[in-house]
């Protein structure tokens, strides 16, 4: 289908492309198998200078929004979205900075970003706060020019990768949710450790790992934005990173289907391709249309993003819900069009099923975005 | 430094449309493709432009206007200037009439320090047109190179791997070299070099362009060889042979194995 990108868009989307078909695939594999972090992926994506695609020009990057961030994650993700995830989660942990960090924070940081010399996580989740993200407990006490760290963050996308860390802590327990501020935390920071890394289903090449604050001295210059508005920061970034996962569901979803349409028209049984029978034929019509709808939710969302406007939380949830509902679809539907060559590791689509689990849990499990989208509905009239 | 790599767009075999009635080659845009050599040699330009911050790569094409989206492709790695000479009385030319224009189109476009060609390309496979232009300059020439290295701005040192012999050469600049194909593999696009390319045009020459251009070296007329017959080739049907149980890594030795002899 057209999508009337631009031409910059276009082009953003062919080299993710390149790098996804022509090195993605030949690691996506073994990375999950092995559990291996994608450096040299991300490496090349610096070099390319896809890393900095939604990073403003004046801190070096292209420029571009949330659309060209997704075209990157989508294309990474038809091959593997472990590799998309260790790239995208880069974009959660800095979006905080490009919206609510200091002249000379976002000085300090966006340029290496966007040239991919640093990578970036996002530190939210703990062991007792994970939906219910204003009940976290890890604290941030100030003493003097320092405020210090103390508590463990579970669940964090490139924890013990990244070398700068959005990390969300509380000032203020009385306050509840306006009680928490979010900092800038360097890795070797002292105080500051990676913890036990998570042995996951799918994304098995991003790493997972917890993360251990005690008495960490982070400079106040390191605070973002005001004291108590960590949960503000919070919410309007992953107003800006739920397309992120919806457009790694529309790649995981898109990479199943391409695999499923070859598979049905080389496997024979009955005499004839698998793809000349309707229930087939009916199967990938399905895939087409529930791809192509999430495709295109996916990209009006990043454009309304994108075009300045103001609300955009409910668009951004439901993107999310309906693409990573799609994927899992899909890749489940992929699975059952392999047969039993669906369900053993040695065709990828046993992989992408597992893969498109986790789009339907993090940066917000489907349940609580439906709870965001009906609460806006619910004020909207 | 001023370094020239010519470039030849040839016909992807992958994608080639042969004509069995006319012995044509279909040879519109789509079907085309940077000379793989070629890419080699460039690939070694840009590795001397990462060294050294004065380098200046310009890229010489001959061919029909088609060309043009393919020599955008160019830029997007990294050249700073392409020229395209087209002219269609350059039609039929063989090596020895192409060799001729491309260094009357490098008199034209001043002092190259270091002209790279490919080995060979791929629908031509003369392996003529490199020495020929470097006698037509006069100026030092080595074949087959599979490295080159730039000692100072004034020498290069050339190696040239001949079955259980490597040879090396230092050698004065100006000089052309010839590249072996799959020497260095061409690095990947940038995003910034690839928005350049969309508006990039390569300076267009034609013949009336060159100074001193004697016509009757040139096209059908003016070339010594002839083709005389376009056949097809029908390939061989390849037998497929299945080995079970092989780990990754063993698949891996193997595939490198065969690329070896490929
Ligand atoms: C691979 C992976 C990577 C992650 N990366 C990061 C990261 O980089 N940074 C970070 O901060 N976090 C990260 N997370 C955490 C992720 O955002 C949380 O796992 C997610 O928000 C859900 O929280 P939970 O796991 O604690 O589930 P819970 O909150 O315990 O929820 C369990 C189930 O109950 C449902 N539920 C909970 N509350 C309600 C409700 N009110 N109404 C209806 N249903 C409800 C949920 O939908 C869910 O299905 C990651 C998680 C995973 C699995």
């Amino acid at each position: 289908m057209e999508y009337f990108l631009s031409e910059e868009q276009k082009i953003i989307k062919k080299l993710a492309k390149r790098i996804s078909d022509e090195y993605v695939s030949k690691v996506a594999i073994k990375y999950d198998k092995e559990g291996i972090f994608p450096r040299d992926i991300l490496d090349l994506l610096a070099y390319t200078e896809l890393t900095g695609v939604y990073i403003p020009k004046e801190y070096g990057g292209f420029g571009g929004g949330v659309m060209e961030m997704c075209l990157v994650v989508e294309e990474l993700s038809r091959n593997c979205a472990g590799v998309a995830v260790s790239y995208a989660a880069t974009a959660l942990g800095v979006y905080p900075i490009i919206l609510y960090g200091k002249e000379e924070q976002k000085r300090k940081y966006l340029p290496k970003i966007a040239k991919g010399e640093l990578i970036a996580a996002f530190a939210l989740t703990e062991a007792d706060a994970g939906s219910d993200v204003s009940s976290i407990k890890t604290t941030a006490e100030k003493k003097g020019d320092y405020y210090i760290l103390n508590g463990s963050k579970h669940w964090i996308t490139n924890g013990g990768e990244a070398d700068v860390y959005v990390v969300f802590a509380v000032t203020d327990k009385s306050k509840g949710p306006r009680g928490i501020s979010a900092f800038i935390v360097e890795r070797g920071y002292e105080g500051f450790y990676c913890g036990k890394k998570e042995d996951k289903m799918g994304i098995r090449a991003s790493s997972t790992t917890e993360l251990i604050f005690e008495d960490c001295k982070v400079h106040k210059e390191n605070l973002l934005g005001r004291e108590g508005t960590g949960f503000i920061i919070a919410m309007k970034t992953f107003d800006r990173t739920r397309p992120g996962v919806a457009a790694m569901a529309v790649g995981i979803a898109q990479g199943a289907y391409e695999h499923a349409v070859r598979y049905a028209k080389e496997r024979v049984q009955f005499g004839q391709p698998l793809s000349s029978f309707q229930a087939i034929q009916h199967m990938l019509a399905d895939m087409y249309i529930n791809i192509e709808a999430a495709r295109a939710m996916l990209y009006s969302t990043c454009r309304m993003i994108d075009s300045g406007a103001k609300d955009f939380s409910k668009e951004s949830s439901a993107c999310k819900v309906f693409a990573s509902d799609v994927a899992m679809k899909v890749t489940t539907d992929a699975v059952q069009m392999l047969g039993g060559n669906g369900y053993v590791k040695d065709y990828p689509v046993e992989k992408m099923m597992r893969d498109a689990k986790v789009t339907q849990i993090f940066e917000g499990a489907n349940q609580i975005q439906r709870n965001i989208i009906a609460s806006e509905i619910i004020k909207e009239y | 430094m001023k370094i020239l790599v010519c470039i030849k767009q040839v016909v992807d075999p992958e994608k080639v449309e042969y004509n069995a009635q006319t012995k044509t080659i279909k040879r519109n845009a789509q079907h085309l493709m940077n000379n793989p050599a070629d890419l080699s040699a460039l690939e070694f330009a840009l590795r001397i432009k990462d060294v050294y911050k004065d380098v200046h790569i310009t890229t010489l094409s001959m061919g029909p206007a088609e060309c043009e989206s393919k020599i955008k492709e160019l830029i997007e790695v990294g050249c700073d200037s392409c020229v395209l000479l087209s002219d269609k009385r350059l039609a039929g030319s063989d090596a020895y009439s192409t060799a001729y224009a491309l260094a009357k189109a490098i008199e034209k476009l001043g002092n190259f320090d270091l002209i790279l060609c490919g080995e060979s390309s791929l629908d031509g496979e003369t392996s003529i047109v490199p020495p020929q232009i470097a006698e037509y300059l006069n100026i030092p020439h080595i074949a087959f190179a599979s490295n080159i290295k730039v000692l100072d701005l004034q020498r290069i040192e050339v190696e040239r791997k001949s079955k259980n012999l490597l040879f090396k050469f230092e050698v004065k600049l100006p000089a052309l070299i010839s590249v072996k194909k799959d020497r260095a593999f061409l690095r990947l696009p940038k995003l910034s070099l690839m928005i350049k390319a969309l508006s990039y045009t390569p300076q267009i020459l034609s013949l009336d362009d060159l100074e001193n251009f004697d016509f009757d070296k040139v096209g059908t007329e003016g070339s010594k060889t002839l083709v005389d017959e376009f056949v097809e080739q029908k390939l061989e049907e390849v037998k497929c042979e299945i080995y079970e149980g092989l780990e990754a890594a063993q698949i891996d030795c193997i595939a490198d194995l065969v690329m070896r002899f490929l």
